[in-house]
This record gives structure tokens, sequence and C-alpha cells, in this order.
């Protein structure tokens, strides 16, 4: 079973490495290749979660001092990684294949699935390191692969700009979490044993260490969630990742790797648990971020952008569950669903750019249920289940983290439920804009169905959109990572749910139904919230003054004053000197003289 | 098989003989740097590790009364040092542009660098050590002052007085610290130093210490002393550049792991606090005057000089995680940094700027030369997969380790894992990446013998960045204090 | 009876009279002529302590023998010096010390 493992994490690396290597200019043997390899992870994936595999493979050990300090690289099988696994790998093949048809005629081709490869090699590679540092290895890997791809159009300012931002931005977050793992390493070591940095380990110790040590290393360890999963304030990367090809921000952007952060949180829930200070404020920005999110879709215009909001909004979902400290599966479940939804939508999107000639604005398009049928009912699939329609996937995962939050944390679940409302109005916007009403533009008119190697992975990732939820898929998945029972809510709840529901839709039919421009226009939205502005404002101004003035103090005060400074002492020295050389040689005589009568004078009274 | 070390030495120099002589300099030069790095292959694979301790040792009595012998000798760590000499050497020959005026001069002083530079990290007498030092910096102020470019000789002079006046105070100290042994047990012989140490019989002054550490750290580009380095690189050829801070630097950092770490445990400890202060200074200090800049090489320049806070916070970590990792991160730099000077030159030759406002999209038109970089801008970053990920992660686990004193340090460590990929990065979209500026439209793309050099740097690069424990296996050996 | 202070202060004052000679005359010849006197000081005041300083009872001959090196050497100083000054004088034209600055700063 062990290489059964080791196969299913190396063989994209390997599909990566042939493609970058071997097949530079074969544009079927590169995409060939990828898609193998995401077959071959996939139905290693499948047998590992069929057969049920709890185990921990050690690989071999990549530092080795011996027993005092290794860093090993193994492989954890447990339910949870089990199940992220089977998520992970269940959507790569498609997107991939998706990619066949969106990314035809492309430039860049083999540059596009060498790093897809890279991608799903580094995903599989956090979801089944058994250890931080490992973790913390492929989620950099992660990282460099979304900068990749995102920057797929280098030679566009926006693109080249916005791959920059994501790694940098990732980066900030990673800080803390490095600082979080020498902190877990550090504060589980004693005098007789080292420092632990593996889950197993880390989640066992929770008791042993020190409450506010656990709190600030949990808080550090969350910094890398905010990074990766674009929690506030570290979400303004998201939006602008959108610069990639449609099929990254389904994959990367949408279903897996933010989703990464939600991952760690729960790798270390036993952790989390032992600290209430953390989990409040890991709830908190959850909350935060889902509603600020959720606001800031509907100043969007860009299909993508919408969606990309919309992500953050749910991601900010999934890391409130976390912080509700109720169970590892929670905020797994939310994960699960939304992966298929939001990986559909984002698929659908790429359908409609594509017959939209990439033409990404939504008040350019309209009418095009008719034109694009199969894309329609793809998008409508996921949009009911985002916005939580009774019977689709993501009904049940949010209804039961409003339970979970009308339970525990009543703050935070108002929030959540203002949140929760705004998702079926701007879906419901978009959803009008895009489809109903009459084609805004010639590319809307002329707009037809995508090829068949687009529309099958829709329709096949419609299936889990709407079923993904359901209580035996539920069970089957999340059984064994943790307690799932919906609490007891008063029967108002569920009902409140429902009505945000119909009102969201209802509010968008009235203002949407027949516009043909945005009749809201809000600033403050659309500028989403100047935080962007004031980002840049700071990289320029506070960072760039900064770096601007300890290059002054470099070049004149320690070069300049210092350096330079001594230098021009000894040649003023010099300088100086140089007037005792008169040329007159009976002033040389008198020196000579003067300094042997002196001498002599020395000699006869130093005794 | 003991012979090989002098012989490592002796081949550049008999093959600058030949140059003299009137061979073809860049053929010459090739073969010999070829021969040594075989060579240093062959060593490295040779070395027995479960006997340890120093091998391959020859001995040359000079001046036995006062213990001043030339003794070669390697021990992993020399080994691993010495790997990266040739490596850098080779390539950095590989790389050498055309030259026009005194060809056979030019390859005579980079053959003088590589063969004081194995002589340096292969002696075991302390004279010596120095002495190699000494005959590898004198031929920098020649590549720069004749073939560099900008402001070519200012930056010669500065350079090589700078490096001079530390070699000097250095000096003063390895003499101060002979003078401190008792008249009768007195030797320069690192090995006899070390068993007095071990024996209790030397106990030399903390202010030795602090002197050795002002001489081997001006060598190295300690902040304060750093003013040096980035005009000397920014001006100096490609290949002088590549050795001088791949390898050259190096020697600094060498110089403490063998003298101070072993000689002065107590002293090390005490002056910690004014050695982590200023290797802040390194980090982030240089870290954000490295983003303010606005050209390539000076960029390079100022980033090595960053790099070497991280190095130096594992040397203070005194265990043997850190040194461990500052060992890995030598060997990790040293390669990085000479792909990345190596590539700064292929760029300017073909455009004869570096000024990020005039260049622009060239990943268009130069892809190879795009790709390459773009690993060399993500190693030096700490990405994963690169040696110096894992140098850097050693260093902070080591330090950590060390004690409470250590959390500003590593917190500036980890932040100036985020500063540089804030300058590299941007150094990348500046170059490569956004429309082609119209001028570069004709730019060809790099060629294979440059393509091949920089790849024969990233290669070990990887390997020891996918498993590092092949370079920490070798350069343990050396550390087991 | 001249002692032997009676000779040393003649000798010091022939000397100071030679050394004001080289320090303050502008003609080289001059110069030269009062450097021969210094070295006559130093003869007379050596031939002083040989006739007057006794080692063990008996008259000590070093000094004497000291005197005729430095004539020698004297001699042979004054030859090249003349020399020298031919030289100069037909570089120069001149045998002014004064004018002889070319090695001023």
């Amino acid at each position: 079973m062990s290489t059964v493992a080791w196969i299913t994490l190396v063989s994209p690396l390997v599909a990566a490495a042939l493609i970058l290597l071997v097949t530079r200019s074969s544009k079927p043997l590169a995409a060939g290749l990828a898609i193998l390899s995401s077959l071959i992870a996939a139905l290693g994936a499948w047998i590992i979660f069929t057969r049920g595999v709890d185990a921990d493979f050690h690989g071999f050990n990549w530092v080795d001092f011996g027993p005092s300090f290794t860093l090993p690289f193994g492989i954890a099988l447990d339910p949870l990684s089990r199940t992220m696994l089977v998520i992970v790998t269940s959507i790569s093949p498609l997107v991939f294949i998706f990619s066949l048809g969106y990314m035809k005629g492309e430039e860049g081709y083999c540059r596009y699935f060498a790093g897809l490869a890279l991608f799903l090699f580094s995903m599989l590679g956090i979801v089944l390191a058994d250890n931080l540092v490992m973790m913390f290895i492929f989620w950099e890997l992660v990282g460099v692969s979304s900068y990749i791809l995102i920057g797929h159009y280098f030679q566009k300012d926006s693109a080249a700009d916005a791959a920059k931002q994501a790694f940098i931005v990732n980066r900030i977050g990673d800080f803390g979490f490095m600082l979080g793992i020498l902190l877990f390493w550090i504060a589980t070591s004693t005098s007789t044993t080292a420092g632990t940095i593996s889950f197993a380990g880390l989640n066992a110790s929770a008791g042993n260490i020190n409450p506010a040590v656990l709190s600030v290393a949990v808080i550090l360890i969350f910094c890398g969630t905010v990074g990766k999963s674009a929690q506030f304030p570290l979400h303004v990367w998201l939006p602008n990742s959108m610069e990639g090809p449609t099929p990254v921000s389904s994959l990367l952007h949408a279903a897996t790797m933010v989703a990464a952060g939600v991952y760690l949180l729960a790798r270390i829930f036993p952790l989390l648990s032992a600290s209430p200070e953390a989990a409040e404020i890991i709830a908190w920005t959850g909350a935060i971020t889902a509603l600020g999110a959720g606001l800031l879709a509907i100043g969007q215009d860009d299909i993508k952008r919408i969606l990309a909001y919309s992500t953050i909004s749910q991601l900010g979902y999934m890391v409130t569950a976390a912080g509700l400290a109720v169970s590892a599966a929670l905020p797994m479940f939310h994960l699960f669903t939304h992966a298929f939804f939001k990986c559909l939508l984002f698929l659908s999107a790429g359908s409609v750019i594509l017959g939209m000639h990439h033409e990404q604005d939504i008040w350019k398009m309209g009418g095009l249920k008719n034109k694009m049928p199969l894309t329609f009912l793809a998008y409508c699939a996921g949009m009911l289940a985002l916005s939580g329609c009774p019977f689709f996937s993501g009904h049940y995962s949010k209804d039961l983290i409003m339970a979970c939050a009308w339970d525990h944390h009543r703050g935070v679940f108002w929030v959540v439920v203002i949140a929760a409302a705004l998702t079926p109005f701007y879906m419901a916007r978009q959803a009008l804009v895009v489809f109903f009403g009459s084609p805004r533009s010639e590319a809307a008119k002329h707009a037809h169905e995508s090829p068949r190697v687009m529309t099958v992975p829709l329709v096949l990732l419609s299936i889990p959109a709407i079923g993904a939820g359901w209580p035996f898929i539920e069970h089957l998945f999340f059984h064994e990572i943790g307690p799932l029972a919906e609490p007891e809510v008063p029967g108002f709840v569920p009902l409140v749910f429902l009505g945000a529901f119909v009102a969201g839709i209802a509010l968008a039919l009235v203002l949407y139904g027949k516009a043909v421009k945005d009749p809201l226009r809000i600033p403050l939205l659309e500028n989403r919230f100047y935080i962007d502005t004031l980002y840049e404002w700071i990289v320029a101004n506070v960072q760039g003054g900064f770096a601007r003035l300890l290059a002054f103090v470099d070049r004149w005060l320690i070069d300049g004053v210092l350096v330079r400074g001594s230098a021009t002492i000894i040649w003023t020295l010099g300088f100086a000197l140089r007037f005792l050389q008169l040329g007159n040689i009976q002033a040389y005589a008198f020196f000579f003289g003067a300094g042997v009568i002196a001498l002599i004078y020395v000699l006869l009274t130093v005794h | 098989m003991k012979l090989i070390l002098p012989l490592l030495i002796a081949i550049p120099l008999a093959a600058s003989f030949f140059i003299i002589a009137g061979a073809n300099p860049r053929r010459t030069a090739l073969w010999a740097a070829l021969i040594n790095l075989l060579a240093s292959l062959l060593l490295f694979s040779r070395y027995d590790l479960h006997a340890g301790g120093w091998q391959f040792v020859s001995e040359w009595h000079v001046m036995p009364k006062y213990g001043i012998n030339l003794i070669l000798g390697a021990d992993g760590l020399t080994l691993t040092m010495l790997l990266l000499s040739t490596l850098v050497t080779f390539a950095a020959l590989r790389v050498a542009p055309k030259i026009a005026k005194q060809e056979g001069l030019y390859y005579v002083c980079l053959l003088f660098i590589s063969a004081g530079v194995i002589g340096a990290f292969s002696s075991i007498d302390l004279l010596f050590l120095y002495s190699f030092h000494e005959l590898a910096l004198i031929p920098t102020f020649l590549l720069i002052g004749i073939w560099g470019s900008g402001d070519r000789q200012s930056a010669a002079w500065k350079a090589t007085i700078y490096l001079g006046t530390g070699s000097f105070v250095l000096l003063i100290g390895l003499l101060a610290l002979y003078l401190s042994i008792p008249a009768n047990l007195r030797t320069f012989d690192l090995r006899q130093l070390e068993q007095l140490s071990l024996a209790g019989n030397i106990h030399p002054a903390a202010w030795i210490y602090l002197v050795l550490l002002i001489g081997f750290g001006s060598l190295v580009s300690l902040f304060p002393f750093h003013s040096w380095a980035p005009p000397a690189y920014a001006s100096a050829p490609a290949p002088a550049a590549m050795l001088h801070a791949g390898v050259l630097k190096k020697f600094g950092l060498y110089g403490l792991i063998r003298i101070a770490l072993p000689l002065f445990p107590e002293a090390m400890q005490q002056l910690n606090g004014l050695l982590l202060l200023m290797l802040i200074g390194n980090i982030l200090y240089i870290g954000y005057v490295t983003v303010a800049q606005k050209r390539l090489d000076w960029t390079i320049g100022y980033s090595s000089v960053m790099h070497m806070g991280y190095i130096f916070l594992g040397l203070a970590s005194l265990n043997l995680i850190g040194v461990n990792g500052a060992s890995l991160l030598m060997f990790a730099h040293g390669l990085s940094v000479a792909a990345a000077f190596a590539l700064c030159g292929e760029i300017r030759q073909r455009t004869g700027t570096l000024d990020y406002a005039e260049l622009g999209g060239l990943g268009k038109v130069t892809p190879v030369l795009g790709l390459l970089f773009g690993f060399v801008a993500l190693a030096s970053v700490g990405l994963p997969g690169f040696a110096n990920f894992a140098g850097e992660i050693l260093v902070l686990f080591g330090a950590t380790a060390y004690g409470p004193i250590m959390m500003i340090p590593v917190v500036v460590g980890v932040w100036g894992v985020v500063v540089s990929a804030i300058y590299m990065l941007r150094a990348y979209r500046n170059i490569f990446w956004g429309p082609l500026v119209s001028r570069w439209e004709t730019l060809i793309d790099i060629t294979p013998t440059a393509r091949w050099s920089v790849i024969l740097l990233l290669a070990p690069l990887m390997i020891a960045g996918f498993y590092p424990q092949f370079i920490l296996r070798m350069a343990g050996t050396a550390l087991h204090h | 009876m001249p002692t032997l202070a009676n000779y040393l202060i003649a000798s010091g004052l022939l000397f100071a009279i030679g050394l004001g000679g080289v320090l303050l005359r502008r003609s080289i010849i001059i110069i030269f002529m009062s450097l021969e006197m210094m070295l006559s000081a130093a003869n007379l005041s050596l031939i002083a302590f040989s006739r007057f300083g006794l080692v063990s009872g008996q008259q000590n001959y070093d000094p004497q023998v000291l005197v005729f090196f430095i004539i020698t050497v004297a001699a042979a100083e004054v030859a090249v010096g003349l020399a020298i000054i031919v030289s100069l004088y037909r570089a120069r034209r001149t045998t002014h010390v004064e004018d002889l600055d070319h090695l001023k700063f």
C-alpha cells in the first residue's frame, strides 16, 4: 500500500519533469502526460480510500542528525487525508481535460501543463504530509505553482503583477506559519526529548504545552491559512489571481490550493480546540472575511471576480467553522461540497468566456442560456448549490455551520447569516445578467456552446455539486473524521436561512431581471473597501520610503562618512605631511641635526 | 591519493605558467578547471565517512621551530567547499566572454583565484590559510580594475584596500592567537590547536575572538563592514563576481567555523549578542536597502550581503543544527549566487544595461534565459527544492534551539525571507515579464555553453535541495563538537 | 697645561662653527668646507681622548687609528661630492643651494 501512496504522490512530479525536460514542444504529449499522471493519482487515491488505509509511511529522513534532530519525509494516511485526497484527485483530471479545450491554440501550452502537474504534485504533498515541515515545503511549492500559472500570460502587466502579488502575500502568511512551526518545535522539546513537528506528535501533546504558548503558536500557524486561504487582511491576491487561465482559477484558486489553509486547520484540530482564545480569533477572522467578501462580490462586473470574492467568502465560512472548534469534519464538509460546486462554477464561467471570445464583463453578455444550454445548466447546478438551495450539496454543509454557530457562538452566527443572505443575491445577479435577457454585445450574439471536451467535465462535476452533501455521502466521507451531528436549534433558524435564500433571489430578480446596466453603484464596494489602494500606498510609500531611506544611509553615511571618510582622513594626513618636503637641503640638515640632539638628550636624561 | 590536494593547487598554477608561456588561454584554463573538478569529485566520493576527521593529509615542513608548516588536508566540510570551488571555477571559466585585451592575464587571474581558494580551504596551517586567501584576493583587483564595467577603478581600489585592511586585522588576530599560547606549545597547526583547546591548555582571550570576528567578518561583508561588496560585484566581470561572491566570500565563514568555534567557546557565548546585532543588520537593514535598488547587479550584490546574515545566524546558534545549516547554506548560496552573476553577465552582454526601467518582457525573446533566471531567483528566495531552503530552515531551527535571546533574530530571519521574495520577484518581473520593450526584440537566447554552465551550478543545488543529507553527512563530520 | 676639557671645548666649538656653516651658508662649496671642519672637530676630540684617556695606565692608540679612517673617508667623500657639485653646476649653472629645490612638494 505504501507503494500506491508514493506513486500517487510522485507521478505528477514525474510528468512535470518530463514535460519540462523532454517534451518541450510536443503539445499533445505534454497534455497527455499531465492528464495521465492525474488519472494515476486519482486511481491511487480511490484505492487508498476504498481500502480505508490508516498508516504512516516513513519515506526517508530529509535531514538526519540522529535522534536529537531529524526532519522526516513521510505519508500520513488517515480519514482526513483520505477524504482530501479524493477531493483533490477527483477534480484534477476533470480540470485537466477541460483545459484541453480551453487552452487550445494558446501560447505556452506545454508550460501550462507542466505547471498544472507541478501543482498537483505539490497539493498532494500537502495532503499527504505527516509533519509540519514537510507540509510547509509543499505549501511553498504550491505557492510557486500558483505563481507560474497566474503569470501564464506574463506579457500582460496585470498578470505579471498579480502573480508577484500572490507569491509575496502568501509569503507574508508563511512568515507566521514558519514562526508557528518553530514555536511548536521548541515548545515540545524538553531536556530529554527532541521537539516534534509531526502532526501525530503535536496533536498528542496538546495538553502538555503551556496554554499561552499554545494559543500564540496556533495563531501563528493560522497566519499561513490567512495567506493561503485569502482571509482578511491577506485576501487581496485572490481576486487578482483571476489573471490566470480559468481552469487554473477553478482548480487552484477555488477548489484545492486555497482550501489547503482549511485543511491545515483540520490537521491541527486538537491543538486548535485546546486553545479557546486562538479559536475565537480564527472564528471572527473567518466571519469578517465571509461578510466582507460577500459584500464586495455585489459590486464586481467581471464574471471571474464575482466568483473570486465568492470563494473568499466561502473560505471565510470554512475558517469560521474551524474556529467554532466543534469538529474537524465541520470545515472539511463545506470544503468538500465547495470544491465541487465552485470548481463547476469556474469551469462554466470558463466555458462562457471561451464562447464569448475571452470577454469577461458580465454587462457585455446576456441571453446565453439559449446559446450555451449545457453550460447554463451546469452553472445553475453550481449556483444553487452555492446559495444553499435545499437538496443541493451546499445547503447541507452551510446549514450545519449555521446551526453550530448558533449553538456555540451567537455573535459569529449573526455575521455569517447576513453573509449567507448575500450569496443567493449576487449569484442570482450574475446568473440573470449573464444568461438571461438579451445579448448586449456582438460577442454575446454569436456565442456558441463549447466543445464536448469541455462540456463533459461540466456535466460530470454537476453530479457531486448536487449530491455531495447528501447524508449517506457525508457519512461515507466524514464519519471517521469527526462528529457532524446537527445540534438542536430553534425551528426558526432553518426558516431564516430559507427565507434569506428566497429573498436574495427575489431581490436580484427585481433589480437585475431586466437590467441593461448595473442599477446599484456603490463606490465603497467597487473599490473593494479601498483596502487594495491602502496596500498599494503602504508598499510604495512606507516600504519604498523605508527602503530608500536605508539605501541613502548606506550610500552616504556608512559608505560615505565611514568608509570614504576614513580614506579622506588618510588622504588629508598625507597631504599635510607633504609640506614637510621643502626641497631645501639645509632645511633637511637642520631637521636631521635637531633630531640627533633630541635623541641624545632623551638618551642622556632617561635614566 | 595523498598528493591530490597539492595537485589541486598546483594545476591552476601550472596552467597559468603555460598561459604566460603562450598557450591558448581559454582552453588551457578550462582543461585545468575540468581536471580540478573531476579530482574534487573523486575526493568527495572517496572520503571515508565512518572514519571522519582529516584525510588526504600531506605535510611540508617550512619553519617547524615556530610551528609553521604547509599542511594540506581535507575533512567533510573542506571537501564540500572544494566541490563548490571547482564547480564555480569551471562554470565561471565557461561563461567568460571573448576578451579583447590581455586575454592571457585575464585567465591567469582567474586561475590564481582558483588556486588560492583551494589552498585556503584545504590548509590546516593557519598562516598558510591566510596566505592562500591573500593569493586569491589580489587578482580580483586586476579583474575588476581592467575588465570591469561601470565605475570599475574606484570599485577595484575600494574593494582591495578594504579587504586588505580586513585581512590585516585578521592577521593581527591570528598572531595574537599564536602568541597567547605558551611558548613551547606554539603552533599554527589547527589540529594541534584543537587538541590544546580540548585539553584546556590554552585560553585565548575574548578580544582575540573579537578581532578575528571583525577580520573574517569584513571578508564576508558582515554588517557594518559590507560597503565594499555591492560596488565591487556591480563592476566586476561576471566570472570574477561568480568566484568572489560564490567562493571567496565563504572563506571568512569557513575560517570562523574552523578557528572560532573550537577554540573560543566561552568568548563566542559572551560576544554572541554583538554578533546577533550585526547579523540582524545584514538581514534586515541590507534586505531593505536591496529593495530600493533599481539595477540587477546592485540587487544581486546587496542580496548576497544579506544572505550572509543567515550563515552567521547559523554560526551564532552554537549548536550542531545551526552550524550544519550554515555549512549547507554556504554551499547552496555559493552555487546560487554564482549562477545569478553568470546570468546577470549574460543579460548585460546582450543589452548593455541592467536597469529595471530599461528592460522588460525579455521572457518572450529569451525564454531559456528567463527560465534559468527564474530557477536562480526562486532558489535564492529560499524555495524548497533548492538547497538554500534546507540550509535556511536548519539555521532557523538551530537558532531557535539556542535560547530566548534568539527570538528577535529568528523573527528577523523569517521576515528576511519575505523581503528577499519582494526584491527578487520584482527583479524578475521587471526584466522578464511584462510587455516586450521594442529595443530588445532582436535579442538572442542564451548560448548552449552558458546554458550548461548554469545548469552545472543549478543541478547540485537541486540535488542537495531534494536530499540535503547528501551534503550534510559530509559537512557534518567536521562539526561534531 | 691644557686639559682634556680644553681640547673638547675647542673641538665642540669647531664642530658648532662647522654646523653653523652647513646650515647657514649659501654656496655649496662653503658648505662642503664646513662639513670638513665638522670632521676635523671630530678628529680633534678623538686625538684628545687618545692623549688623555688612559686605559690601564697605557696610552690608548685606538682613537688615533680611527682618525686615519676618518681622514680617508673624508677624502673620498670630498672627491665624490665635488664631482656631484661639478655635474650640478653644469646642469643648473648655479652653486647656490637655495636654487636646488626640485624635490619640493
